[in-house]
């Protein structure tokens, strides 16, 4: 019998065909490049950067090989991260960009069947440092509003007394983009293989499941005014006692001390004129002026206060209720003036807190007692060795201070109970480093399988299976979207150690002839291996399944791969292989 | 009892007696030294894992009474800080005099992280929460540039969650093998086959357990994992030892037992070439404690199923085949 002929009916057995189907199915899940992929991948756009000017969009899919790819800046292609940087080092204020990035759909082994490419065209804009001076000026806004009885849309100028700003130019502004290298597969790293920072919160009371969603609403709107989309912000609950509850919050490429701090504060921020509360965040503030407007550095401010402590301070302006600003005019409405450095104040200050810490104090010039104003200036500090640090704390203090004023607070009071920052070189080497155990891993188990069979009839249906079984188990976490992190990676290991187990349970089963079994029939041997296999795989099951649910998700992913690996193994690995053996050791 | 039941019975137990005869026959002349051991002293055997077990749960108790706990905690599970470096010259004794002298107070633990026995970098351990940044600056007296690179790695453990997992990962434990010993009675229907596959599974874990303390390892998340994967890996080679011998009714039971044994520790060794591979390439802490903890527990593993698992239930299938067992007397040795 030629071995082609046994080829052939090996394909053509039901459960073979079966495992290609699930093989296909995994290589277009995974959408496997083996020549790699070229250009930077766009993982955020920040906000009015040239970039979101030019109508460039954060990518919504979560799926690498779906994500918008630069491929080319003026012309100039562009394969890898350097050399974007190469290219944005030098960049001239108003210097215009064709941006060329490409939408690539059903990429396999090799290429990729669509290429969607598109060409974007930004200028270069400008960085500007924003002083705020003390004194004001009269602006006049027009805004277009719709007069219902007139049935028309009218221009309203309105004039508005604002403190006068001085924008000094800095140098070119970043275009916008946050890139990294184009990915050759669908296959999520998770934070541990690409480096990130994770954080886990507490709450520090209970919640039910609307609260719940209102607070991830909130925390993810707060990562997405500060410009970062590609972040995870989940529930995650543990078993035991207390029933805690816990926020997972995931941020891929980035690691900053302050996202950890934005994200961990309640965000209460309360006005007081004395013990009364004036106006807090969120509900009593309608607009909060960002960076560009009149938000920015207060002119003069920056200066030393000991040899090794530099201050600076910060404005921004605020929009109140006009509810709010009455409440002010109340309060202020009965207090005296004083007169300090030849100016009139009340004498009472507004002063402002966040989540009970006192930020700052506002004096309140004497022309606005009993006055429903609604623009005000919010202020407060920043400090560091020197100048340049001091300012750039104030900009950060502002800028988190910013977004808890537009996004409210949380309803309960949060903690930080574990934060991982993971650096990106470090995932790198791991990744390398579990293939190659991987790859160590299977000629070891290989040899094993030969030296114990002696017989290539049975060796390497065994390592395809092995291989099949990998693959497969990629494909399916591609599918579903999950994030290969090193547990997830271990279950792998586990779910393909079973595997292996299983195969030599069935080649045993079937192939002894010692015990005087030659009676029964193929079938029912392989029925015999089916019985230890699948009680073997329900014990493994029921193992896994509290793991699942335990310890705040940290081993979810384990358990989750470790339990698809062994089913996808007894449903349609294990049977493709007891077919192959069958037909290739049957007499 | 009729007559024609007598009959039978008798012919049963001569057959038996001829088996017995033959058996001794062919027995002495081949078998070597360890396998007239094996099959014939299994009961004394069978003392080795129990004797293992015992010594097993007096060292845990002497941890609790020492430490409060029955395992030694990683900072995962206790709460505390770990730094990982990515680096490659690197001085350890450099840096862990540096860190002694610069903050003496502090209790960090320092590690090369290796990957085939060539430094890839380094790990440090605290068990304070809050003391990653005078770590780091630190560090960064000794290699400027360090903090804002790319290669760090930090990690804060909250003790409040540090025990909230080890209470679930514990109560997980708990369940699991509850589970499973359900499965297993639903699968063998008989309660000592099934009741020794979970003694099996048991002491697999309690003495990995006190082999972890005995070689210094602090368990971490990762490491409960691996403890729940040993209760899979455990109860594989025992369900195959005990589908062979009591599912099956042909040849004798010794032949039935070494076919188990082959099937078995060729699963073994594929695991154990695996989890070798594992612990001398790997490099991440987390996998590695993996690793080691699945080598320990397959060991323990081996002697468990093989001597104890077998002994279990050659006694249980002598019982059961000889009713009045005192009658047979020259069946016990045997164990038909």
């Amino acid at each position: 019998m030629g071995s082609n002929t046994v080829i052939k009916r090996i394909l053509k057995k039901t459960r073979v065909i079966i495992l290609i189907i699930a093989l296909v199915l995994s290589l277009f899940a995974i959408q496997f490049l083996i020549v790699g992929n070229t250009g930077v991948a766009i993982r955020t756009i920040t906000k009015d950067s040239a970039a979101a000017v030019a109508g460039i969009a954060s990518p919504r899919t979560t799926q690498p090989m779906a994500r918008e790819v630069i491929v080319a800046l003026n012309n100039q292609d562009i394969d890898t991260v350097e050399d974007y940087f190469t290219f944005t080092e030098d960049l001239k204020i108003n210097q215009s960009i064709s941006v060329k990035t490409v939408n690539r759909k059903f990429c396999f082994v090799v290429g990729c069947l669509v290429n969607d490419y598109n060409t974007y065209r930004l200028k270069v804009q400008p960085e500007y440092e924003i002083i705020v001076l003390n004194e004001t000026e009269s602006v006049e806004i027009t805004e277009q509003v719709f007069n219902e009885t007139l049935n028309q849309t009218l221009n309203i100028t309105t004039t508005e007394i604002r403190n006068k700003t001085i924008k000094n130019v800095l140098g070119p502004e970043d275009i916008g983009f946050s890139v990294y290298p184009a990915p050759s597969n669908n296959l999520r790293k998770g934070l541990d293989l690409q480096g990130g920072t994770r954080v886990l919160l507490m709450l520090e009371e209970n919640v039910d499941a609307e609260i719940m969603e209102l607070i991830l609403d909130n925390i993810k709107q707060r990562l997405n005014v500060y410009g970062l989309t590609d972040i995870v912000v989940r529930e995650v609950k543990g078993f035991t006692g207390t029933g805690d509850q816990y926020i997972l919050v995931e941020i891929a490429g980035v690691s900053s001390e302050e996202i950890r701090d934005l994200i961990s504060k309640q965000g209460k921020f309360e006005a007081k004129i004395g013990e009364e509360v004036v106006f807090i965040g969120g509900k009593d503030i309608t607009y909060v002026a960002r960076a560009g407007d009149q938000a920015g550095l207060e002119y003069g401010s920056c200066g030393p206060v000991s040899e090794e402590l530099y201050t600076c301070r910060f404005r921004f302006g605020i929009s109140l209720t006009p509810e709010a600003a009455q409440r002010q005019a109340d309060l202020t409405s009965v207090l005296p003036i004083v007169v300090e450095n030849g100016q009139e104040y009340i004498n009472e200050s507004i002063t402002l807190y966040l989540d009970d810490e006192f930020i700052d104090e506002l004096r309140i010039g004497a022309e606005l007692r009993g006055n429903a104003v609604t623009e005000i200036m919010i202020s407060g500090s920043g400090s560091g060795v020197d100048e340049q640090s001091a300012a750039n704390d104030a900009i950060v203090s502002m800028k988190k201070l910013q977004t808890v004023l537009t996004t409210g607070s949380l309803p309960v009071k949060i903690n930080i109970v574990k934060t991982d920052t993971i650096s990106p070189t470090l995932g790198e080497q791991f990744i390398k480093n579990i293939m190659l155990v991987g790859l160590l891993a299977i000629i070891g188990v290989s040899l094993v399988i030969f030296i114990r069979y002696r017989n290539l009839k049975v060796s390497i249906p065994v390592i395809i299976t092995m291989l099949s079984e990998v693959f497969i188990l990629l494909g399916f976490a591609s599918l579903v979207g999950w994030n290969l992190d090193i547990a997830a990676i271990a279950g792998i290991l586990i779910a393909v150690g079973t595997g292996v187990d299983d195969q030599i349970v069935i080649t045993d089963e079937t192939m002894k002839k010692a015990i005087g079994e030659s009676h029964l029939n193929w079938k029912q041997r392989f029925k015999k291996a089916l019985f230890i296999i699948i009680a073997a795989y329900s014990t493994t099951m029921v193992a896994m399944l509290p793991l699942y649910f335990a310890g705040a998700g940290l081993v979810k992913g384990f358990a989750l791969t470790t339990m698809a690996g062994v089913t996808i193994g007894v449903l349609i690995t294990r049977q493709a292989f007891a077919a192959i053996l069958e037909e290739l050791v049957k007499k | 009892m009729n007559r024609k039941e007598r009959r039978q019975l008798l012919k049963e137990k001569q057959i038996s007696n001829i088996n017995i005869e033959q058996h001794k026959d062919s027995s002495n002349k081949k078998r070597g030294f360890f396998q007239r051991i094996y099959e014939d002293e299994y009961k004394k055997l069978i003392f080795i894992p129990f004797t293992i077990l015992l010594v097993a749960i007096i060292l845990i108790v002497m941890n609790i009474a020492q430490t409060g706990e029955f395992v030694n905690k990683g900072f995962s599970l206790s709460g505390g800080t770990a730094i990982t470096v990515v680096a490659d010259n690197i001085n350890i004794d450099l840096i862990e005099e540096h860190l002694e002298s610069n903050l003496p107070n502090q209790q960090i633990s320092i590690r090369v992280l290796s990957e085939a026995g060539v430094a890839r970098g380094f790990i440090i351990e605290s068990d304070a929460q809050d003391n990653g940044e005078e770590i780091i600056n630190e560090l960064e007296k000794l290699s400027p540039g360090i903090k804002d690179s790319d290669n760090l790695s930090v990690t804060t453990m909250g003790s409040s969650l540090g025990d909230s997992f080890f209470r679930d990962a514990i109560l997980a434990i708990v369940i699991a093998f509850i589970f499973m010993s359900i499965v297993v009675f639903i699968i063998f229907k008989q309660a000592s086959p099934s009741l020794a596959v979970i003694l099996c599974a048991l002491s697999d874990i309690i003495v990995t357990i006190a082999a972890i303390n005995i070689f210094g390892i602090k368990l971490s998340t990762a490491g409960i994992a691996a403890l729940l994967m040993l209760i899979g890996y455990s109860v594989d080679t025992d369900i195959l030892l005990s589908t062979r011998v009591i599912r099956e009714k042909k040849g004798r039971v010794m032949t039935r037992i070494y076919n188990a044994l082959k099937t078995g520790l060729t699963m073994n060794a594929t695991t154990l070439v695996t989890v070798l591979v594992g612990i001398f390439i790997s490099q991440s802490p987390e996998l590695k404690q993996i690793f080691t903890i699945l080598l320990i527990g397959l060991v323990i593993d081996i002697i468990n199923t093989w001597i104890q698992n077998v002994g279990i239930l050659r006694l249980y299938l002598e019982r059961k085949n000889t009713p009045n067992n005192k009658k047979i007397i020259g069946a016990e040795k045997v164990g038909e």
